[in-house]
Parts: structure tokens; C-alpha cells; sequence
């Protein structure tokens, strides 16, 4: 036990005690880290608006027997601009959800902090894509190991005739392989989402609002279908 | 492990938020050293505020009619009001004495990562009140926390159309800080919203 350095996004927050909190951050060397951060919802707290979620912090931890002690902290990137705006602060809620899911504590996650790192700077950033939160999705599906395949059929492998999308088989399937629980999409769709899984968040496709609504609806389908949970917060609707 | 009554009263009081077992062992002991006039009081006083309190069916604050104090008094401006997230919060806002409007208490945040939209609160009723009592001005006191913007970023976009006046609590430094101290998140929002001298 002693101090030791570290820095992760501040995934979310929950009080505890009279006046702590407790915090969980995505460190991309030790995955969820869970700290007390001591006095932080007193109105004169040092770091208390430090460590509101979707801020990238830099911190010193005092180790414990359970929990960490947070007892300095430097912000890197507040992405203040998210707050400012329901739609990207709801978009960037989805995120933190998805990548909260995906990752353990004492397990490096390296590409998963990268991907959330990118998606909320990319939403802080620009005007927010329609589809970002879908694309982000496909990234983080990709980042666990379960990329959906959408170029050839995630059963035989063949790039022709590809006209059914399956959760269970985790992709797109073609007429002979085709199981009952897969869903028709419409041409043009496969080409769409596979798009977006392979641009860049902060450069992806451009929008097209004939495919937004299914895009989405697919992808949240396929994630929550692998992660065995609904997205909470895209229950919530601004 | 203690005679059953006293154990029993240990196990409540341990129940309670911020009171762990050593706490709840000093107040039982406490309990049982005090006159029984002064036990039966406290009894009372939990049992006939359980049996009283109820929420006020205009602004949700607590109280023991049927509109609470705030709502019944006729001084108080009506084309008010400030949205809170919670009942203990109008008396943090009426200790200010600044503000002599009349409350909404929302019953909590939006917060997309748990997952509780702005059907879990109580939107539509303060909608409702927007309409039928005039309101010129609504001033959101959630606080000054993601959940608590995302609540006031959703509550403008709601009530800003039906021509009412959405403003939002001011940050800033702490009176009596040192900017020295003072976070570059709060300090940012202290220089956006500066005030002429």
C-alpha cells in the first residue's frame, strides 16, 4: 500500500457517506478503478468538479485495503462542451454505459479507454454525426472481440447473395445460411453499417437519414443481444 | 449480542444511512439512559411524522396538509419558481432569503448512465403548473453536476416553447475561498458568467 499515479476517464459517480463519493474511472493500464474522493460533494471542495463523468483526470491514489483514496487530481480534458448540449451529453452517456459493461477492474483496457477517449472528443468537438453513437457501438463491439461481420456471411463466409442480419451469428447471413431469427435488412443498410464500423469517429460517412433509425436500431440490438442487458440509457429520451 | 430490545433497537438504528454498528450500540445506549419521557418523545416524534407527512400536491415539498406552507402563502410570488431536485433542497434555497417565489421539487435527476429519464420525474406536473399559474420564470436548481445540466439542458428544451423563461442557478467560486484552490472546471464557468461592476 502507498501512492501510486494513474490517470482514467471518469465513468460515473455515486455519493457515499456524508459527503464522499465514490467514482469510477476507466484506466487504460488497471481497467475500472473504483476511489473514494474524500469531501467532494461540499461546495468547497478542491476537486469535486474534477471528477464529474466524461472527464479525462490525471490522479494520485492513496492505495487501501478496499478502495482507493483519491487525493489529487489535474484534469487533462474536461470535454466541458458535452454538458453544455442534451443531445451529445445523452450520446456521451450511451458511451460511458457500453464501455462501463465492457470492462473489468484490475485488467488492462487499453483500446476500450482509446475508444471512449476518441468518441467523447469527437462528440465534444464538431457537430455531433447522427449515427456516432451507433458507430461508437460497432467500435466498442469490435474492441471485446465481437465485431459484427458485414462484408461476408458470418456463416459460410461467402460475400454474395447477403440479405439477412443475425444477432446470434453475429452478422450478416446469406439465403442458404439464413436461421429464423435473422432479420431482413434492407440493400444498402450492410453497406452502411460497415461503414461506419470502419471510419473513423471523428471523420465518419456521411449521414444518411434513410438508414439512421435502422442503423441504430440494429446495432443496439446486436450489442445488447451480446452484452445480455438493456442500454439504460437509451431508454432515456431527450 | 445484546438482551433481544436492546439488540433490536441496535439493528434499526443501524439501518440508517451514515450509522454503522458502533454508532448504533452508543445511541441505544444513549436511548436507554435517557428519561422515559424523552424515549416515548422520540417515538412519537418518528411515528407522528411517518402517520403527518405527506407531499404537497402542488409542489411536492413535504408537508402535513394538503399544500405546504411555501404554496398556501399568499406573499409569495407566483410567476416564480424554482425547480429543485429535492425536498431538503428548498430549505438550502429559502435560507438565502433571496428568492420569494414558490418551489418544484422534480424528485431527482436525469441521468442517462442510470438510466432514469424525465418520465421517472415529475416534468409533465411542473409543465402542467407552467400553464395554469402563470409562470413567467423557472429557475433550475439542480445541482451543478452532469445529471443535474442534463435535468436543466432538458427542462429548457421542454418549457422554453411554451414562452416562460428557463434560467439556471449560476457557478462559481465559494464566497470566502481562495482562487488559489479554486478548479479550472468551476473557475472556467466563474469567468463565463462575470458580472459587470
Amino acid at each position: 500500500m502507498g501512492l501510486r499515479n494513474d490517470q482514467g476517464i471518469v465513468l460515473r459517480g455515486f455519493p457515499f457517506g456524508e459527503a464522499d463519493r465514490v467514482v469510477v474511472l476507466l484506466s487504460p493500464n488497471h481497467g475500472k478503478v473504483r476511489a473514494v474522493a474524500k469531501g467532494v460533494r461540499r461546495t468547497k471542495s478542491r476537486f469535486g468538479g474534477r471528477l464529474e463523468p466524461f472527464t479525462h483526470v490525471d490522479l494520485v491514489l492513496y492505495e487501501g485495503r478496499n478502495l482507493d483514496t483519491i487525493t489529487q487530481v489535474s484534469v487533462i480534458e474536461a470535454h466541458a462542451g458535452l454538458r453544455g448540449d442534451l443531445d451529445r451529453v445523452l450520446a456521451a452517456g450511451t458511451m460511458v454505459e457500453v464501455i462501463d459493461a465492457v470492462t473489468q477492474e484490475n485488467e488492462s483496457s487499453l483500446r476500450a479507454f482509446l475508444l471512449l477517449q476518441r468518441g467523447l472528443s469527437a462528440l465534444d468537438d464538431g457537430p455531433r454525426h447522427p449515427d456516432m453513437v451507433a458507430a461508437f457501438l460497432l467500435k466498442a463491439a469490435d474492441v471485446v472481440g465481437i465485431a459484427p461481420a458485414f462484408e461476408h456471411c458470418a456463416g459460410c463466409g461467402r460475400t454474395a447473395d447477403l440479405t439477412r442480419f443475425s444477432f446470434a451469428a453475429g452478422g450478416v447471413l446469406c439465403e442458404r445460411d439464413r436461421t429464423p431469427g435473422a432479420v431482413a435488412l434492407r440493400p444498402g443498410l450492410t453497406g452502411y453499417l460497415a461503414g461506419l464500423a470502419r471510419s473513423d469517429l471523428a471523420n465518419l460517412p456521411d449521414h444518411d437519414a434513410g438508414f439512421s433509425g435502422e442503423a441504430m436500431g440494429v446495432t443496439r440490438r446486436f450489442i445488447e443481444y451480446h452484452l445480455d442487458r438493456r442500454l439504460k440509457s437509451l431508454t432515456v429520451d431527450g | 449480542m445484546y438482551e433481544a430490545p436492546v439488540q433490536r433497537l441496535i439493528d434499526e438504528l443501524a439501518r440508517l444511512p451514515g450509522i454503522g454498528q458502533k454508532s448504533a450500540q452508543r445511541l441505544a445506549f444513549h436511548i436507554l439512559h435517557i428519561e422515559a419521557e424523552d424515549a416515548n418523545r422520540l417515538a412519537g416524534a418518528i411515528v407522528a411524522m411517518r402517520e403527518q407527512v405527506r407531499l404537497c400536491r402542488r409542489c411536492f415539498n413535504v408537508t402535513d396538509s394538503e399544500e405546504c406552507t411555501i404554496c398556501r402563502d399568499l406573499r409569495r410570488d407566483s410567476s416564480e419558481v424554482c425547480v429543485v431536485e429535492r425536498a431538503q433542497d428548498i430549505v438550502v434555497v429559502e435560507r438565502t432569503q433571496e428568492f420569494r417565489g414558490r418551489y418544484h421539487v422534480l424528485g431527482g435527476s436525469i441521468s442517462p448512465i442510470e438510466g432514469i429519464g424525465p418520465d421517472q420525474l415529475r416534468m409533465r406536473e411542473l409543465v402542467v403548473r407552467v400553464d395554469d399559474e402563470k409562470i413567467v420564470e423557472v429557475i433550475v436548481a439542480t445541482n451543478p453536476t452532469v445529471e443535474g445540466d442534463t435535468t436543466a439542458l432538458y427542462l429548457a428544451r421542454l418549457l422554453k416553447p411554451l414562452g416562460v423563461k428557463v434560467t439556471r442557478l449560476a457557478s462559481g467560486l465559494p464566497v470566502g475561498g481562495d482562487l488559489d484552490y479554486a478548479d479550472e472546471i468551476t473557475l472556467g464557468r466563474a469567468l463565463a458568467g462575470r458580472r459587470e461592476l
